[in-house]
């Protein structure tokens, strides 16, 4: 097993992580001179990425994903689309099957919806992802937050949260025990007496549940992390507390160190219960890394990227992400009064929000903000300046690791991976090199045992 | 322009016969082992095939029938990867070969499944074919919430709306959607996507896909149904069909009457391709096709060979004298009756007993064999083909990768040799290697002209 992270020990390395969809994490990232001149569907984009950040260590390749095409009723911003709004991008676990075969070491990350989709077809997705990756399959779980999505699947209204979250927590106990079906050495192969497999070694789930009625088993053999690694991304009080229990990591949302600190000891104080040990879940904040060789470098990067973005485009972009139109409202005023309650995400929502109030930002101020920050804080400057707040957060014990996503690419990544990954390696922050033989050894999360099967 | 067979086979590494694996020239350790799957695929693009096939299903299967479960027949698949991801993986090792994967219309949804196909034929470069199943095996049902398997008819009535609600998806976009102009910032043209808004009897689907417009329009569509409502669906939807036929006579009539039903969709006959399965043992030599025929056999006994053929007629076979003739199989089931049809007409035919009826399935898996040295499988082959029985084959080899080797080798150059099959790929897209037309967009492009290679 490769080290683990220990915020605050001063012994431990960071876990990082970044996408691979090619837009670029800022609005207008994909205009950039030096940004590819062709993304759309475009698998060559994706493995030169996945290149770049495997030859910078990374641990793994993050790939979102969601089931509807977003924006049609806003014109300028479906024209220009905000880098989650992917009018058109591929199906998660086939892209992943494809870069592994152009990789060799870092995980692999696919989003996949527990509201629309069938446990026996998604145990089998991963499961398969897993052996072809030869170990590398992660899961994003995630419930589908667009409410756009369920009209794509005969329902007309996007079920609650705690209807998402209770069906989702169901959905995974499916899977977890469909990938349990068989022993690791149930398949025998044995020319000699004619057995292919061993009618002992394997496991009938017949899960009965709310949701569900799966019996199994599943028609894959026992994949070789056990499980993929499983990430969440959920802030809301019935995202920790699913986090807490069967993620192996989490994704996390927060302004700022202080904020990320809360909700780092809120979730692991939540695994005890659970019989889980805190450094058993990895969590992970979001940030927006602008790295140059100079900080006026980087500076001038978003100056030139904001230039891009028109009000009207840059004001539709913040109703997006806080689910409120704010067409009609004084662009140098401030933010109207929110309703409490939005369908969908609304942990980038309530932290953007409440840094615009905490800064007295105007509508402008604020989509300029997002513009560079997203929901994430802006770690900006040299590789000093930008592994210097790295640390911090990470020594702090706000974090064990960084899903670090860069304003334009191939540019922003080639940055990150030529100057501040050597930095974090001089300081000890960061791997040298891999060393394990699967995403769960390199990320240091364990290998879930077989309830039914002795391990072999 | 002279006419060429398809030709098709299973990426399977375990061998088309029930002993196959057992071989001594077989593959020693097959399961999930993508190393393998990958040299089949190179095979088969060495020897031009059309296609790679992966079949698939969503059950483990025979766990009542221990013995048959243990010696894991070809078409149980206990551990198998999910087709379309496998193929994604495949299509990273070669340029030219089409990509054949199985999802069903029974328990997916058609967002999602539009979604996968969208994405292999894009990340394949245009090579995605899709196996349509209505899913034939009862136990699958149990594994999406369902006591009972859904009745043909109600299968079939979902799939053709699923159908088209995937082809409705897959015409989203037009073509030249998606502009990325820097200068002006336009990403896409908002006039070029269509929203679906689907309201049917099974699905309510919206749209539009969230995938740009794919190389081929659509994947190529295969189909498998014997039955009348899948020769229906085949006619006015596929581009190409499998058959099942144990004898040049049997495939005529299938032929015809497929093909026959076209002209109510406004179709020719050579838009869709019918592709009878068969197994082929060929050597360099007679004898050498004959010796690995025996040795294969040789490797099944009574207690897996009964459960075999039970499970090939639906039927269990196990309280009946082995050496008395073969019940009584007229009747409908809930599965893939094509088979049981097949078995049944072959025993009262011939008289057979059941042990000399599973001895004859087992090579065959119900389909034809053709057994020989090169130029006598070749003469079974042009036979089938010129006197109307098909339009092509999907071939199974008997033993991997041996089996597949032998075809590659002595069969396919034979084959060309009489200007039965092609010599190089001349496509770009698996349609345009096939000779296939590529769709066209009824929302964006009316006015485009049927590509006709």
């Amino acid at each position: 097993m490769t080290a683990t992270s220990r915020p605050g020990d001063g012994a431990g390395q960071m876990i990082l992580v970044t996408g691979v969809y090619p837009i670029g994490a800022h609005l207008a990232g994909w205009r950039h001179p030096a940004a590819y001149p062709e993304i759309v569907m475009n698998l060559d984009a994706m493995i030169d990425l996945a290149q770049i950040a495997e030859r910078g260590k990374f641990h793994a390749l993050f790939l979102a994903d969601g089931n509807a095409v977003r924006q049609m009723e806003k014109r300028g911003l479906f024209e220009s689309p905000g880098p989650s709004d992917r009018p058109a991008s591929f199906e998660p676990t086939t892209v992943m099957a494809a870069i592994s075969q152009h990789t060799d070491h870092v995980g692999l990350f696919a989003t996949s919806t527990t509201t629309y989709d069938e446990p026996y077809l998604v145990a089998r997705r991963f499961s398969s992802l897993d052996h072809i990756s030869k170990g590398r399959a992660i899961w994003n779980v995630v419930t589908g937050s667009y409410p756009g999505d369920s009209l794509n699947f005969g329902n007309e209204d996007l079920p609650d949260r705690q209807t998402r979250y209770a069906k989702s927590m169901e959905f995974l106990e499916v899977c977890k025990g469909l990938w349990d079906s068989w022993a690791e050495d149930a398949f025998l192969q044995d020319k000699a007496s004619g057995r292919f497999l061993d009618a002992d070694k394997v496991h009938t789930l017949n899960h009965q549940g709310e949701y569900f009625t799966v019996k199994g088993p599943l028609n894959l053999a026992r994949s070789p992390q056990g499980y993929p690694v499983l990430f969440m991304a959920g802030q809301s009080e019935p995202g920790r507390e699913m986090a807490a229990k069967h993620a192996d990591c989490l994704f996390s949302v927060a302004e700022t160190k202080e904020e990320s600190i809360e909700v780092y000891n809120d979730i692991k104080g939540r695994m005890a219960k659970y019989g889980r040990h805190p450094d058993e879940l990895k969590i992970i904040p979001g940030i927006r890394a602008n790295v140059a060789e100079t900080h006026e470098e980087a500076v001038q990067l978003y100056s030139e990227l904001n230039a891009l973005v028109t009000p009207e485009l840059g004001v539709q972009y913040l109703s997006a992400q806080i689910k409120f139109d704010l067409a009609g409202y004084d662009v140098d005023g401030p933010l109207p009064e929110l309703p409490a309650e939005a369908h969908g995400v609304t942990s980038i929502r309530d932290s953007l929000v409440r840094y615009a109030r905490e800064h007295d930002f105007s509508i402008r101020q604020t989509y300029h903000h997002l513009l560079a920050n997203q929901e994430t804080p802006p770690f900006t400057g040299t590789a000093t300046e930008v592994v210097d707040q790295m640390e911090d957060w990470f020594t702090s014990g706000a974090c064990d690791g960084f899903n670090v996503n860069m304003p334009t690419l191939p540019l922003g990544l080639e940055r990150f991976v030529d100057l501040a990954i050597p930095e974090l390696q001089r300081r000890g922050l960061f791997h040298a090199d891999y060393t394990g033989t699967t995403a769960r050894e390199e990320l240091g999360v364990p290998l879930p045992q077989n309830p039914y099967f002795a391990s072999a | 322009m002279t006419r060429h067979m398809n030709l098709m086979t299973g990426l399977g590494s375990i061998g088309g016969h029930l002993g196959g694996w057992r071989h001594p020239r077989a593959w020693s350790n097959t399961s999930m082992n993508l190393e393998h799957h990958i040299e089949v695929a190179k095979i088969a693009e060495r020897g031009l095939f059309d296609l790679l096939f992966l079949a698939d299903g969503n059950a483990v299967r025979q766990l009542d029938k221990p013995a048959l479960f243990e010696a894991n027949s070809p078409s149980d698949r206990p551990a198998n990867f999910e087709p379309v991801t496998l193929l994604t993986a495949i299509s990273q090792h070669t340029s030219q070969i089409g990509l054949l994967a199985t999802a069903t219309t029974t328990y997916e949804e058609p967002y999602l499944l539009a979604r996968k196909f969208a994405s292999l034929d894009h990340l394949s470069k245009g090579r995605a074919c899709w196996n349509i199943v209505t899913g034939s095996y009862p136990g699958d049902s149990v594994n999406f919430g369902r006591d009972e398997h859904m009745p043909r008819a109600d299968r079939y009535e979902r799939s053709e709306e699923f159908v088209e609600v995937v082809k409705g998806l897959w015409n989203s976009w037009a073509a030249d959607a998606f502009l990325e102009d820097k200068e002006s910032g336009r990403y896409l043209d908002k006039d070029k996507v269509h929203v679906l808004n689907h309201v049917g009897k099974h699905l309510s689907v919206k749209g539009p896909l969230n995938i740009a417009r794919m190389p081929q329009g659509y994947p190529v569509l295969f189909l498998a149904g014997q039955s009348d409502q899948g020769r229906e669906l085949a006619a006015k939807h596929a581009d190409c069909v499998f058959a099942v036929a144990d004898n040049i006579g049997a495939a005529v009539a299938f032929y015809d009457d497929v093909k026959g039903r076209l002209d109510a969709y406004g179709r020719t006959p050579d838009s869709l391709r019918i592709l009878p399965g068969a197994t082929v043992y060929v050597g360099e030599s007679e004898a050498e096709a004959d010796d690995v025929y025996d040795e294969l056999q040789s490797l099944i006994s009574p207690a897996v060979g009964v459960p075999y053929l039970s499970k090939l007629a639906e039927m269990d076979l196990s309280g009946y004298d082995i050496d008395g003739p073969m019940p009584d199989l007229s009747g409908d089931v809930v599965g893939i009756s094509s088979f049981r049809k097949n078995i049944a007409s072959m025993a009262e035919r011939e008289d057979l007993t059941i042990r000399q009826t599973y001895e004859r399935v087992l090579p065959s898996m119900g389909h034809v064999v053709f057994k020989g040295n090169a130029v006598q499988v070749a003469d079974q082959m042009e036979e089938w083909f010129t006197k109307g029985a098909c339009d092509g084959f999907n071939l199974a080899a008997p033993v991997m990768p041996f089996g597949l080797e032998s075809i590659v080798d002595h069969l396919i150059p034979e084959l060309q040799r009489r200007g039965l099959f092609r010599t190089e790929y001349t496509g770009g897209t698996l349609r345009d290697n096939m000779g296939l037309a590529t769709p066209k967009n009824p929302y964006f492009d009316a006015e485009q002209v049927l590509q006709l290679s």
